[in-house]
């Protein structure tokens, strides 16, 4: 009752209110990250650019000269890399809203945690889907031999959401500012460089392959994997990741503090 | 912006008034009791009126920031009510704080922002559309005398500056309860009075203003009527002069016992002259008259020892 005697308010005064609201705080809140990577977007422009492409050329470099394991690379370096940037970038950027005291800024406006999250998500997997399609162009300038298909974007979207949830509830937990960093930058590590991302579950040591089974990362490379080398069958991996990416953001989402107790 | 937020101006008497709730902030019986076992507010019950400034002064750790943070829905009570213009802050906290603006203690802006996009963000945040924040922006500019820094950003303006956006993003939709939790903290005398002069033009426009403060000259100045809280309990609520008056403070003499060297004293009473002829029938020839301050109303009500000269000196 009190909810839509409050919203009827708000409608009185002209106030834009329900899903019309939701959406553009959604925006706002994207709007701010956008201006803030404006004023020193170089920094982020090679964030985004050394990431990946180093790890790119790093893998080749090491990979057998056949177009199976360059793909493999490439591959490996899309999810290494789009991971790092959702969890390095991402839990900056929430480590210093919540210890710098901006958050408190956020949460006294009527906006609810969800908008506030989606709208950083949003940048966060803006700078990560950057992060893919420029390893595509350098790909093919590279001449790797990969086939796109619509699938590689669910793929994306999953393993990004998947990604933000796990650091959604990070940052939450984290004590202060330093250890959130570090923890970020281990929870990316960890998952990146321990799935099997860069070669196959098959080719992985016997740790690895174990690890593999429960890692969102595992999955979206070998989707990744499947869906550029032209095979369709990735409605298993989408699956799966569907189902990290709904536990995971539901978990950050829940940690997210909006009101104390 | 014609009406404000949360109000409808009766066309009866011109006050404000509205349908889903008169008064623009009631707390009543409001207890908090922290996971450990303090209790920061106990029992607390006041109301704030449209168009007067309510101050909330208190030593460090009586519970006043405990007490803001439940009103803004920051922090949820133990148990008691909190309602804004009728709303339950409790149960509707998006509501709420549709309803008034909010200038949190340790709030930070968005360095890398500037003003003019700081206001039209937070202006959309507020759920104007865009192109009202757009224009309401520019206006706040305006109001806040910060034209000259609209394009600069953030991190550049001095702590004076940071504070009048803060106040603009708490009065970007016109509400008609802003909650000021210690807004002139670190601020200059300069950048003290200005922030005062935006706080009176807000009361001006019949907004009820809450907000905590150290500074005894400060409540003194602008504030209404002034809350004493200490160990969670609201001690005393009402005008400075009726609160100095009903703790018998008019006058107070300050002298020295033991000549030039030793330690001050003071007494307390309502008779001036009675206060003087008590201090010079103990022989002392140098001393002070002048009237009571909101200080020793509130040392006095917070558990420092005063003496009072007229009862009990």
């Amino acid at each position: 009752m009190a909810i839509r005697t409050a919203n009827k308010v708000a409608a009185q005064q002209g106030l834009v209110t329900g899903w019309r609201k939701f959406f553009s705080d959604v925006a706002s809140v994207f709007e701010i990250r956008l201006i803030l990577m404006r004023r020193s977007w170089y920094w982020y422009m090679m964030g985004t650019l050394v990431f990946p492409m180093g790890m790119f050329y790093f893998a080749s470099a090491l990979a057998p000269d056949n177009p199976e394991a360059i793909r493999r690379a490439m591959i490996g370096s899309m999810v290494f890399g789009a991971t790092m940037l959702a969890t390095t970038m991402l839990g900056q950027s929430l480590l210093f809203d919540r210890f710098q005291h901006r958050l408190k800024l956020i949460i006294t406006m009527p906006v609810s945690r969800v908008a506030y999250a989606f709208g950083v998500l949003a940048f966060g997997g803006v700078l990560s889907g950057s992060a893919v399609g420029i390893l595509m162009v350098a790909a093919l300038i590279a001449g790797v031999d990969f086939h796109f298909t619509w699938a590689v974007l669910p793929i994306v979207a999953m393993t990004l959401l998947t990604m933000s949830g796990l650091t959604l509830f990070v940052v939450s937990y984290a004590p202060s500012p330093e250890a959130g960093s570090i923890m970020s930058n281990l929870l990316g590590i960890l998952l990146a460089l321990v799935s099997p991302v860069y070669f196959s579950m098959e080719q992985a040591p016997a740790v690895m392959k174990a690890f593999g089974w429960v890692s969102p990362l595992r999955y979206a490379a070998d989707g990744m994997m499947k869906s550029l080398s032209g095979q369709s069958d990735v409605l298993v991996e989408i699956a799966v990741l569907g189902m990290f990416a709904a536990v995971c953001m539901g978990i950050g989402l829940w940690k997210l503090r909006w009101r104390e107790n | 912006m014609t009406i404000r937020m949360g109000t409808m101006v009766s066309a009866s008497n011109g006050r404000h008034g509205d349908s889903y709730g008169d008064m623009p902030l009631v707390v009543e019986r409001l207890d908090k009791r922290y996971k450990g076992g303090v209790r920061a507010n106990r029992g607390i019950s006041f109301e704030a009126y449209p168009g007067e400034v309510l101050g909330i002064l208190g030593p460090n750790g009586a519970g006043k920031t405990t007490l803001v943070r439940q009103i803004t829905t920051e922090l949820l009570p133990t148990s008691g009510e909190i309602r804004v213009f009728g709303v339950d802050a409790v149960s509707d906290p998006i509501g709420v704080k549709n309803l008034m603006g909010i200038v949190p203690q340790e709030a930070q802006l968005f360095d890398m922002l500037t003003p003019r996009e700081t206001f039209r963000i937070f202006g959309k945040l507020r759920g104007l559309s865009g192109r009202d924040a757009n224009r309401r922006a520019e206006g706040l500019l305006s109001e806040l005398r910060l034209e000259a820094h609209g394009n600069a950003i953030n991190m550049k303006l001095s702590g004076g500056l940071k504070r009048r956006v803060m106040i603009g993003i708490a009065a970007v939709a016109d509400p008609g309860l802003i909650v000021l939790d210690e807004p002139t903290t670190g601020l200059d005398p300069q950048s003290r009075r200005d922030l005062w002069n935006l706080v009176q033009e807000h009361r001006a426009r019949g907004a009820a203003i809450l907000m905590t403060t150290h500074y005894m000259e400060e409540a003194e100045a602008l504030c209404d009527r002034v809350g004493i809280i200490s160990k969670g309990r609201l001690m005393s609520l009402d005008s400075v002069a009726g609160l100095k008056s009903a703790h018998g403070f008019d006058f107070k003499v300050t002298y020295s016992a033991n000549g030039e060297n030793g330690a001050t004293e003071t007494i307390y009473g309502k008779d001036d002259h009675a206060l003087v002829e008590q201090v010079r029938a103990k022989g002392i020839r140098q001393f002070s008259v002048n009237r009571t301050t909101l200080e020793d109303v509130y040392l006095a009500l917070t558990g420092d020892e005063v003496k009072r000269g007229g009862y009990s000196a």
